[in-house]
């Protein structure tokens, strides 16, 4: 039978349908966030695990009945590792998806582009962007970082190189923004172990050579010589400090001293140079989780921080007072630290806060703490040693 | 929604403006600049400079700065580069943007280096609603776009554009003409960057934060694309061009999001190949852009 609707009735049913409560018309609205990651340009070899780690959580929550009932709908754009590109996607994401969340800007300068964006509109932000003056913006708590910044790293450094018992440095460094605050860094923390550092050069990554630099480091006599570069200019300056008859300590990033430079110098060379970076928490129940949705062994840091962001989100968006930006923004700490049950899967938080329960997120990048700027307080980092030339894992803390 | 149309339409204002810029170097005088996003990034850095980190001047004047800076820097490469031409010029243009950008990764305690300038003041920005400053912007950028529009239309119209034509066709010809080729070179290049000076300075004030990795030369590709669509030697196909190319670039947002069963990626991927295809086609197809340049033909005395 063909029903006819009359002006009345129509009127009437809409009537009813409006006066029904909230929630229940709610139930149709998704909870909507967004993924801004470099799919391409030079972050295109990270965002795409990034982006799937996200999508991995919110597949997730979905399947599992979504946040109070709400299914929560994922926007996708690219940075194109690309301030004015990433610009244009944030408010695309923002004007048009109307999201509450964006998550996983990975260049510093995009997420300082996009963050003013963010903060005017009370979006919240979770970026793996590692530059100290991202959080010092006036963004008003709606900026959260999980990269550890250079002053976390640095610090790390001082306690492992005290530990080993180096007392007088030498800082070797590329020509990079980091590289004098991270000597401030350094020289402040040294003298807690009792060390200290007895100076600094500050070269162009280009030289082929470095044989003045290397005979500056060794006038200071240090016993141990910091080497803040890249790849190429470390395997130079590896070389030049062998044939220097250098048999003191020798510190640098995990991103400099890899398995590629190890394979393309002698084992004699490169024996001994410690590494330290910041790590996954790899024995976390999350980490192993990511493994398997990600296929891989190995999962980026990035990737680990991406599957964070998502599931901090979708926590925070379960117990805030309104699903919105601000609203995630007062109680994303509430879940991500403060005591409560430890928690490292994003269902089973969402069912213990049904349950009214207080939790406390630890995911597959580390515990999830951040200090009221943004900053995370502390996460793993793995340290390790070349040994024949292969790295050795001292230990992962 | 119509928030993000208005911040669209402010991007396509600015483009807009770097293509006119572009369009007095290399559509009148015939020029091949490659080096336009180093003319944005000095306009842009000397206003952000003046207004935040070095100085707090009022925006008109950071801005008036801007196209004083830069229409010198414009003269200066126009003097070094006088010999040049065609495929050379074009390389050392391009070389030209990339020492921009080094500098102002390097030079840290000027520029603040690779972290970048954050802050950068916007007409009434903070003191209106987000929705609210972006129309503001979109009035601004629209005034300055017409403004523009207009002195480049009167240069073109100009026995001075004419020159400027006649040097671009055959600057020998024109030198035996009788005029002097060098200085009329040297203002088209200066005239030209401080067009694209000033769109940079607005380009600052409006994102409120600039960093060197926002210069890359993938801005100047998008803009040489922008006066190919509309046309090279008119103002109003740069204009158009411009508005055409940031639309295509946003609306193929939407629509490869609708190809069901892309990932993310793919979806990123397809996004830059419909660009580098339009470029393609559009060099195949019309090479003379939608709006080609019409010769403007005046009456013979006399004729009937």
């Amino acid at each position: 039978m063909l029903v006819r609707l009359n002006r009345r009735a129509l009127l009437a049913g809409t009537a009813a349908a409006l006066a029904a409560p909230a929630i229940l018309r709610a139930q149709a609205e998704p909870i909507r966030f967004g993924a801004l990651n470099p799919l391409t340009g030079a972050g295109g070899p990270y965002g795409p695990s990034m982006r799937k780690a996200i999508e991995g959580v919110i597949e997730a929550v979905n399947n599992a009945g979504g946040i109070n009932g709400r299914r929560v709908q994922l926007f996708g754009e690219d940075t194109q590792t690309n301030p004015d590109a990433a610009v244009r996607a944030a408010r695309k994401l923002i004007d048009v998806d109307r999201v509450i969340a964006i998550m996983g800007t990975w260049a510093s300068a995009v997420t300082t582009a996009v963050a003013p964006l963010c903060w005017e509109s009370r979006t919240m932000l979770f970026t793996v962007s590692g530059a100290d003056s991202i959080t010092q913006l006036p963004h008003r708590g709606f900026i959260i970082r999980t990269q550890p910044n250079s002053t976390l790293q640095i610090t790390k450094l001082a306690e492992f190189l005290g530990e080993r018992g180096a007392r007088n440095i030498f800082i070797l460094a590329a020509q990079t923004p980091f590289a004098e605050p991270n000597r401030v860094i350094l020289e402040r923390e040294m003298p807690k172990y009792g060390g200290k550092v007895a100076g600094q050069v500050i070269y162009d990554r280009d030289k082929t050579v470095f044989r003045s630099e290397v005979d500056q480091a060794l006038r200071a006599r240090p016993d141990y010589i910091f080497l803040n570069g890249y790849l190429p200019d470390v395997t130079i300056l590896l070389r030049e400090l062998f044939r220097a008859g250098w048999t003191g300590g020798k510190v640098a990033p995990a991103y400099a001293v890899n398995q590629r430079l190890l394979d393309s110098l002698p084992a004699e060379v490169t024996n001994g140079t410690v590494t330290w970076a910041p790590s996954p928490d790899v024995e976390s129940p999350a980490f192993k989780r990511l493994q398997t949705l990600l296929g891989t062994d190995d999962p980026d840091p990035y990737s680990c921080q991406t599957n964070d962001h998502a599931s901090l989100a979708c926590l925070a968006a379960a117990i805030a007072p309104a699903i919105t930006g601000e609203g995630l923004r007062v109680s994303v700490r509430t879940v991500s630290q403060g005591g409560g049950e430890r928690v490292t899967d994003v269902v089973e938080g969402l069912r213990l806060l049904k349950d009214g329960r207080k939790i406390d997120y630890a995911g597959s990048s580390g515990a999830c703490d951040f200090t009221d700027t943004g900053d995370i307080l502390t996460c793993p980092f793995r340290y390790e040693v070349a040994e024949g030339g292969k790295l050795r894992t001292l230990r992962i803390a | 929604m119509e928030n993000y149309l208005v911040a669209m339409a402010v991007f396509a204002g600015l483009y807009g403006l770097m293509a006119l810029g572009l369009n007095v170097i290399w559509g009148m005088a015939g020029m091949i600049n490659l080096g336009l996003v180093g003319f944005m990034a000095v306009g842009a850095y000397t206003s952000a400079l003046l207004t935040v980190r070095h100085a707090t001047w009022p925006m008109p004047l950071g801005i008036l700065a801007a196209v004083i800076v830069t229409a010198t820097a414009g003269a200066l490469v126009a003097r070094l580069t006088a010999k040049m031409k065609g495929d050379y010029l074009a390389i050392v243009t391009l070389g030209f943007s990339e020492v921009v950008r080094i500098i102002a990764s390097n030079e840290i305690r000027f520029t603040n280096g690779t972290d970048g300038i954050s802050a950068i003041p916007g007409p009434w920005r903070g003191q209106v609603a987000p929705a609210t400053f972006n129309l503001i912007f979109l009035g601004i950028t629209a005034l300055a776009v017409l403004v523009v529009y207009l002195i480049c239309q009167r240069i073109r119209h100009s026995p001075y554009g004419r020159v400027l034509r006649a040097i671009r066709d055959d600057d020998q010809v024109t030198a035996v003409a009788g005029k002097p080729v060098l200085r009329f070179k040297t203002e088209a290049f200066a005239v030209g960057a401080a067009i694209t000076g000033f769109a940079g300075a607005l380009y600052g004030h409006y994102n409120a934060y600039i960093a060197p990795e926002g210069f890359v030369p993938l801005i100047t590709i998008y803009i040489v694309l922008a006066l190919t669509a509309g046309g090279t030697g008119t103002n109003a196909g740069a204009v158009i061009g411009a508005a055409l190319v940031v639309a295509f670039m946003e609306g193929t947002r939407f629509v490869v999001a609708e190809i069901p069963g892309l990932a993310a990626v793919q979806v990123a991927a397809v996004r830059e190949f419909l660009i580098a295809t339009l470029l393609i086609v559009l060099l195949r197809f019309r090479p003379q852009g939608l709006f080609p340049e019409r010769h403007i033909r005046h009456r013979l005395p006399g004729a009937s």
